[in-house]
């Protein structure tokens, strides 16, 4: 039997049906600086232009064999669209990741324009995945969307929306359901632009910062209709604290689960079942850009397999800046101590 | 009807806990009303701050969360805008001074706010440099003030590796200024390898520990503020 590529491995995985070995993507970003390097620009153009976004995925899932491939990079997107305008600090040195400037500070402040999918650089974004479609056939290509409180958070000031939840709860309720019908937008956008599968990102919702009570009324709700309204493989990405809210968070009904480090992967897999897709959980900063052993790079990847992941996600974007040795590592790893099934998915 | 010390104290307290911002300034007027009953730093530290002392222990329980905390720190200001204005300070020798902000690539800023709230609290000089900040401001507004303290915050991953550059500048020229890192991304073993001298994780994790500090506070400190 011919070997899976990418694409065929991450979609039989989603679908829980056996692979040869798990599958080494991400839903967040996985773009690095040697494939940046490689193609002699600079991460603050990535952005910006769809030749550049697409080849920055492309060329990174090329040079560490990865199984599929995320766009775009940033969260600022959908707020610059909205007019909220957009920081790319094309002047700092180093690596810096979009921001929005100009965030509404008040719940009646609050306008979203009509046209935001065809504002910004969404026609960029739209062009990059034309590109990677022609491009990348034998690649898993996803998308990433804000879930509806962080896109929240992106377009008003986050303190006045969390006081807000408190505060002006029938408001924030009204708002919140506007920003889950432009979360569901964008899946169903991306969905006719052909990806293969979308990560929700509702990483401002953890413990951190919310009650488990509070998550019950104000986001399970809302990310439950948006994965009702997703055809294509998705996924419940959270990073922070969510050991008190995973089984919530199984309850939106996505397909597969992201946690980060923070996650205690085995209790939630005890907690969720070995029916379900969990995907995580190891600091890509900590992992793949400070530790200096091999060594230690491979343990890190190995516990994750070994508490019971399908799939090893990085808790967040890998940070750009990786050591090459560790990305190498990673992959690696993966691809040889992922060979045993997981809980979810057995193997050919 | 005669007011004590205790009931007045009490009111600031409840009032904080409870995010009655309308209360706090009631209760602060109360304090400035009531000057052979309690001084007006007796109304910062026994009763804002014992407040807040208060709103520690129920983020630690999970009773409060972030929202809580933020509408709490909104009261404790409610009352300080009332009171600050009435402490005199002590003529010999400057205050403590701080410089803090969200360093460039962050637009957030509820982790540096709540810390700042607890500079505010003891009197500290503060120069809040806001949010955003380049990485060049934050050098040069220490090494400008001299500050005994210099905090940076940052929320996302992909914005911490700005404060090493900023350590390695203060530290090169200012050896004594103490660093303190913030944010949910650190690590301590991250803050240690930048050379910083305190870290705090999260804004939850700033809250128990400011607090923390302003337990100390209130145990060595009675009447004014600290220099």
């Amino acid at each position: 039997m011919a070997e899976l590529t990418g694409k065929e491995r991450v979609m039989k995985m989603f679908k829980k049906e056996p692979i040869d070995r798990m599958p080494c993507f991400s839903g967040q970003g996985s773009v690095t600086i040697q494939a940046i390097e490689k193609m002699e620009t600079q991460f603050s153009k990535i952005h910006n232009d769809p030749e550049l976004m697409a080849g920055a995925a492309l060329t990174s899932a090329r040079m560490w064999d990865l199984d599929g491939l995320v766009i775009p990079y940033d969260m600022a997107a959908v707020a610059e669209a909205m007019g909220r305008g957009v920081s790319l600090y094309d002047a700092a040195e180093g690596i810096i990741y979009p921001t929005v400037p100009n965030k509404w500070k008040d719940l009646d402040e609050i306008d979203i324009p009509s046209n935001y999918m065809s504002q910004g650089r969404m026609p960029v974004i739209d062009k990059a995945f034309g590109i990677l479609k022609k491009d990348a056939p034998d690649l898993a290509i996803g998308a990433w969307v804000l879930g509806p409180f962080t896109l929240g958070g992106q377009i008003m000031e986050l303190d006045i929306l969390l006081k807000g939840l408190k505060k002006k709860k029938d408001q924030i309720e009204a708002f919140l359901a506007q920003v889950t019908q432009v979360t569901i937008d964008m899946c169903k956008h991306y969905e006719s632009l052909g990806v293969d599968f979308i990560c929700v990102r509702e990483m401002g919702s953890g413990t951190d910062l919310l009650s488990p009570r509070m998550w019950k009324t104000l986001i399970q709700p809302n990310l439950t209709k948006v994965f009702d309204a997703i055809s294509v493989p998705s996924v419940n990405h959270i990073c922070g604290s969510t050991d008190m809210i995973i089984e919530m968070m199984h309850e939106c009904g996505a397909d597969a689960l992201s946690v980060d480090q923070k996650n205690n992967v085995v209790e939630t897999r005890a907690k969720v079942g070995n029916d379900v897709l969990i995907f995580g959980n190891f600091d890509p900063y900590g992992t793949l850009t400070t530790l200096e052993d091999t060594a230690a790079v491979a343990d890190v990847i190995k516990k994750c397999i070994d508490d019971g992941v399908d799939s090893v996600w990085p808790g967040c974007d890998i940070w750009p800046d990786v050591r090459k040795e560790n990305m190498e590592t990673y992959v690696q790893t993966v691809k040889e101590y992922g060979v045993k099934p997981s809980p979810a998915v057995k193997r050919i | 009807m005669a007011t004590t010390k205790e009931e007045i104290l009490e009111e600031l307290i409840e009032a904080v806990v409870e995010y009655e911002e309308d209360d706090c300034k009631a209760a602060a007027q109360k304090v400035l009303d009531n000057p052979d009953l309690l001084t007006p730093m007796d109304g910062v530290l026994d009763g804002l701050a014992a407040g807040m002392e208060k709103v520690g222990v129920l983020f630690d329980t999970h009773e409060y969360f972030v929202p809580e905390v933020l509408m709490c720190a909104d009261a404790l200001y409610a009352g300080l805008d009332i009171l600050r204005p009435h402490i005199k300070l002590e003529d010999e020798g400057p205050r403590a001074s701080v410089v803090l902000g969200s360093v460039q690539g962050d637009v957030h800023d509820i982790g540096k706010n709540l810390v700042k709230m607890m500079f505010d609290i003891a009197g500290w000089e503060v120069h809040d440099l806001g949010r955003d900040v380049p990485l060049e401001d934050f050098v040069e507004k220490q090494l400008d003030t001299k500050s005994d303290v210099l905090a940076m915050s940052a929320m996302m991953t992909t914005t911490m590796l700005g404060m090493k550059k900023v350590i390695a500048m203060v530290k090169e020229k200012n050896p004594d200024c103490l660093i303190m890192l913030g944010g949910a991304p650190l690590t301590r073993d991250v803050a240690n390898l930048f050379g910083a001298d305190g870290y705090a994780e999260s804004a939850g994790n700033a809250v128990s520990e400011g607090i923390k500090m302003i337990g100390s506070l209130r145990k060595y400190q009675k009447g004014d503020v600290p220099k």
